[in-house]
Formats: structure tokens, sequence, C-alpha cells
């Protein structure tokens, strides 16, 4: 049972290669199989090792701890896994197709499990770097698979806009190891208020932070997620959106656990870039015309509303920014494959060409609906629950309170735009032969509802926080809800409908790429500036 | 070395990354940063009068090896990221039949 962090490692990796080698019809089976072996693995050491995940590290080649590789977990770890998991069955359903087996895609599809389950659970801070950079390196040939022009720009621009964010990471840990002479993460977050030199350990931080941040896809940095997310296959999207964005997420909150001592006021910061992420991310949003484009501009405006519950002191509101990042994996994904499904019939991404899908495609068309409810936050559906908790923590503050009710605001202007392709007449002049994906959307809608309904005893069961003060059906949240969609709708009739020449002017924005990196130097001069000078 | 003179190489890297206009000078800028930290790395490890890090008779003259093995690491993922990078460089001047930013971000995506 201790063996279990290494084979949810190594299963993965080993089954993709297998598959590689015997190029066989077969080869599907054996990715169920291995991805059965993982989930009784990873529930299995839940169970046991649920009251004491200390006594679960395991250190790999048997080095004294402080010298080797820590693979350990803990709750947040634990139920980023369960999520993985989750996602990696709904996509292995979704492109289930017997004698069509894609075998290099599921080479690398198992592959970019295997790291991020490394990523999420070692407990060094270069082995971290290393899992970190194998996602990238994975992810960048996961969007550029279909090899079409636009997916292969997005790849390069992802590729090296995280590559040099990640150098940035690097130097950090240099700095630590220089600090503390030790890289393993739990040893420097016990030593933290021990060190001599704070200016260091500071200047760790803000280039620690700013690779973190273009993993996370935070307002300055985010320019490279609308190109990849909008450019890849559905799935992939799918997958990123999901999951790999909140590799981001994840370090950000294992990181300042582990510069707690160092007592930065992180907090005001985070908490407005987090802000403007998420108004940029609608804004642009609003703007555009392609269905994957304003799903990928929707995950960095949702990841905007995570940070702005992580970056607040109070704990319970912290535990709703990261309970929104668990929801938005669940819907997001759902989102995307529906997208994929939908795009795949009518062959263009066009929101406005797109119409009468309820007719054409009425499964299609019930599991986006659900999609789209919980991106929204419409009670019964789990995005309210997260959205809402993290409406109790700011409301004392009328400015954060004002942001977020603006982004929920446009967010549900951008879905009622986005709602447009269910209506209207049928254009298609073919049938529509191949069957949907039943199991693989009816998991994660489902889902989207158990979360929404029965979210206490989940939270119970897998945080051990109590959130049982959410109530689903008050008047107010009803209330709030109805408002956001009047006034969606109202700015959806009077402003996005009419395409004015400012709209064109922002769809038409694709910021170079060496702005993006001068942005991102100027962000970290900002971190410098605010965290050091100030 | 002096770590001053490392970091330069890094802040050298970073200006390509926020001027340079080809995709082909972007990666040789990250390989540049990349440089810059593994030369930075191994002087912080390294002191005056140290040996390298090879078990000999003077083991206590040798410097700090731990740094040695990660930048071993960082180079192998280095080459992995410049060549898949290159690679697909080839794939985009395929495709736009330039390498310049500027010419391929600019195209509408044909679909």
């Amino acid at each position: 049972m201790i063996y279990v962090p290494a084979f949810l490692v190594l299963i993965p990796v080993v089954t993709g290669i297998l598959i590689l080698m015997f190029r066989n019809e077969r080869m599907y089976l054996l990715a169920f199989l291995a991805q059965t072996l993982i989930t009784v693995l990873a529930v299995s050491y839940f169970f046991v090792f649920r009251d004491d995940f200390a006594s679960g590290a395991f250190v790999l080649g048997g080095w004294p701890e402080h010298i080797g590789i820590t693979l350990a977990n803990d709750r947040l770890s634990m139920s980023f896994i369960f999520l993985t998991i989750l996602l990696w069955w709904v996509v292995l359903f979704y492109k289930y197709e017997p004698r069509k087996t894609d075998h290099s895609f599921l080479f690398f599809f198992l592959f970019l499990q295997g790291v991020f389950f490394g990523l999420l659970q070692t407990n060094d801070l270069f082995n971290l770097f290393v899992f970190i950079e194998l996602t990238t390196i994975v992810a960048t040939v996961l969007v550029g698979f279909k090899k079409t022009g636009s997916s292969l720009r997005a790849a390069i621009y992802y590729l090296l806009i995280n590559t040099s964010g990640i150098l940035m990471f690097l130097i950090g840990v240099l700095l630590l190891y220089n600090v503390f002479g030790t890289i393993n993460l739990l040893h420097i977050r016990d030593n933290m208020e021990a060190m001599d030199s704070e200016r260091l350990v500071q200047l760790a931080y803000i280039l620690m932070m700013a690779g973190i941040s273009i993993k996370a896809a935070i307002f300055p940095v985010y320019t490279w997620l609308p190109k990849a997310h909008g450019a890849a296959q559905s799935a992939v999207s799918a997958l990123l959106s999901g999951l790999i964005v909140k590799s981001g997420v994840y370090l950000f909150i294992r990181m300042n656990q582990m510069f707690a001592a160092l007592s930065l006021d992180y907090v005001d910061f985070f908490f407005i870039i987090g802000a403007l992420t998420a108004i940029v991310g609608v804004v642009f949003a609003l703007s555009q015309k392609d269905i994957k484009q304003i799903l990928a501009y929707h995950t960095v405006s949702q990841v905007g509303i995570v940070f702005m519950g992580l970056a607040q002191v109070d704990a319970m509101t912290a535990h709703g920014g990261l309970l929104h990042a668990f929801h938005h994996g669940m819907f997001k994904s759902l989102l995307f494959l529906c997208a994929g499904v939908i795009i795949k019939v009518y062959r263009t991404k066009n929101v406005s060409e797109i119409r009468g899908v309820m007719k054409t495609m009425p499964f299609v068309s019930a599991m986006m609906i659900i999609g789209m409810l919980s991106i929204t936050g419409a009670p019964l559906f789990n995005g309210y629950i997260s959205k809402s908790i993290i409406k109790y923590g700011i409301e004392a503050n009328p400015f954060q309170y004002a942001a977020l009710f603006a982004v929920n605001i446009g967010t549900a202007a951008s879905f009622i735009k986005a709602s447009q392709i269910f209506f209207g007449e049928k254009p298609l002049s073919y049938a529509v032969k191949k069957r949907p994906p039943y199991v693989a959307l009816a998991i994660l809608s489902i889902l989207c509802l158990v979360f929404g309904v029965f979210f206490a005893p989940l939270s119970d069961f897998f945080f051990t926080v109590d959130i049982s003060h959410v109530s689903i059906l008050s008047a107010r949240g009803i209330l709030e809800y109805a408002l956001y969609l009047i006034a969606g709708y109202l700015i959806f009739r009077l402003i996005i409908k009419k395409d004015g020449s400012l709209i064109q002017r922002l769809r038409g924005f694709r910021p170079s790429f060496e702005t993006a990196n001068y942005v991102f130097v100027l962000y970290m001069a900002a971190m410098a500036l605010h965290f050091i000078v100030l | 070395m002096n770590p001053v003179l490392t970091f330069i190489v890094v802040l050298i890297g970073l200006y390509g990354l926020a001027t340079s206009k080809n995709i082909i000078k972007s990666v040789f800028c990250v390989t540049i940063i990349e440089s810059g930290v593994i030369l930075l790395f191994l002087n912080f490890a390294n002191y005056e009068g140290g040996a390298i890090p090879i078990v000999s008779e003077d083991v206590a003259a040798i410097v700090d090896p731990l740094p040695h093995a990660l930048m071993i690491t960082t180079i192998v993922i280095g080459s992995a990221v410049t060549a898949l990078a290159l690679i697909i460089c080839i794939k985009v001047f395929h495709h736009y039949g330039s390498t310049e930013w500027a010419q391929i971000l600019r195209r509408e995506d044909v679909k």
C-alpha cells in the first residue's frame, strides 16, 4: 500500500508505452484496465491513510527523507487525484471508438495523467519543476495534435511562454536551496521562520509565483490560454481547461502553505489580480464568436474567481475558491465536450452560424444546458455552491462584491449569447449519423447536479470542511440569479448583438509573443514592487 | 565567476524574449535563460579551490554535488524542449511560410 504513490505515476506511463509498442486493435481495453487499476489503488489508498496521510509518504530509492524524493499526499492532493481520474475516465469514454484507436493519442493522453499525478504528489521542489515541465511538454504535443496551422502556432506559443515561466520558478528553487540547504517542501516550510536572509526568500517567492501565474493563466500572462484551448481538439481542451490549468491553482495553494511563516501580504495583491483576470476574461468572452474561444476565455475568468476566493484571509472563503476550482473542472469539461460534438456535426465553430441544436441533438443540448446553468451559478448546480461561499466571504467589502457581481452578470450575458445555438431552424442538409458519447456527457452532468445538491456531506468527506451553511433554495440566491439573467439579457440585447466597432476591435485583439513576454517581465516587476519595496 | 554576471545572462534572455519577433530567436532566448539558470546553480554550489564532485581520495574538498545532479536533469529537459520547439517551428513554417510571430498570429483560422 505504501508504494501506491509511485504506482500512480508509473502505471499510466508504462501502459502508454505498451500501447505505443503493440499497436493493436484491442489496446483500448488495456487503457481501460490501467484506468480501473489506478482508480482502485487511489481509492483504497485514500481509505487506508485517511486519518494519517503522513504515514503514507513514500521515499523513492530508500534514501533519508531530507535527501531523497518524497511522494506524499494530503487531502488537497488526493482530491485533485480523484478529479484527475474522473476526467480521464470521461475523456476515455468520449474518445472510445471501436476499430479506430489512435495509439499515439492514447500514449500522450495516459502519459499526461502519469506526470500530473507526479506533480500533485511530489514533495521535492526540483522534482516538482521536472513534473511541471513534463506536463508542459506533453500538453504541447496534445495541443498541436491536429497538426493544423492554428493548433501548431498555439502549441509553440504555449510551450515557449510556459518554459520561460517555469525557468523563473527554477531560479526560485535555487535561491531556496541556497538559503535552506534542502529542496524538500516540508522541511523548508518547517524552517521558514528560522531563516536569516529574508530578502532572498522574498525574491524566491516572487520568481516562483511568476512561474505559477503563467501556469494558472492569471491576468497579465493569460494570453496563451485562449489560443491553446481554442485550437486544440475538444477532448484535449476539456482536459487542459478542466485540470491542467488547475495545476497553477494547486501550486499557488502549496507554495503559500510553504511560505506561510514569511507573512507576506499576498492577499490584497492576488485578489486584485484575480478580479482583473475575471473581468478581462469575461469582456473578451463577450466579444468572441468562436464557441471554443468563448469557453476558453471563460476558463480565464473562472480561474480569476478561484483566485478571488483563494486570496482571502478567511479560511472558509479560501475553501470556496478551492471548491470552485473543482466544480469548474467538471462543468467546463462538460461544456467543451458538448461543444466538440456540436462542432463535429455542424462543421463550424461560429455561434452565429450554428442553429437548431435542440432539434438535431436533444441529448447533447440538454447536457450543455446543465453545463451552462452550472457555470452561471444557478441554484441546484455545483457552480452556485462555490460562488455562494466566495460571495459570503467578500460581501462585507462593497468593491470586492461589485467585482464578483459584474463577473456573474458578464458570464450570464455571454452564455445567453452562446445559447442562441439551441434555437432556430434546422439548417442541416444531412442527417446526423453518429451517436453522441452518452456515457461521458452523462457522468459529468450528473456529477454537476450531485455536487450542487449533496455538497455538504461531499465536502465533509473529501476535505473535512463543513459547508452546510450554504442554503440551495434561499430566496436571496434565486433572486440574485434572476437578476444576473435579466441584466445579462439586457447587455446581450443592447450591446453585444449590435456588434459595434469596439467589440470587433476586442475580437481582433491578438497580442504578439514578444508583447506577452514584455508584460510578463512587467508583472514580475510589479510583484517585486509590491512585496519587497512597499 | 560572479553570480551577478550569470544573472545578467538570464536578463539578456528575458530581454531577447521581450523584443525578438521571430520564433527561432524566441527559442534561442529560452535556451539562453536556461543556460543562465544552469550557470547560476553551479555558481552557488562552487567555491574557491573546490574539487569536482567525483569521489576520490580528497573527499573533503569536493563541492556540493546536488546542484550538479539537478542541472544534468535540467540540461536533458532543456534539450527536449528545444527539440520539440524547433520541430514545431518547421511545421509552422510549412503552414504559414514564415517564422515571424506577427505574421503567423495575424492570420485568421482557415476552416
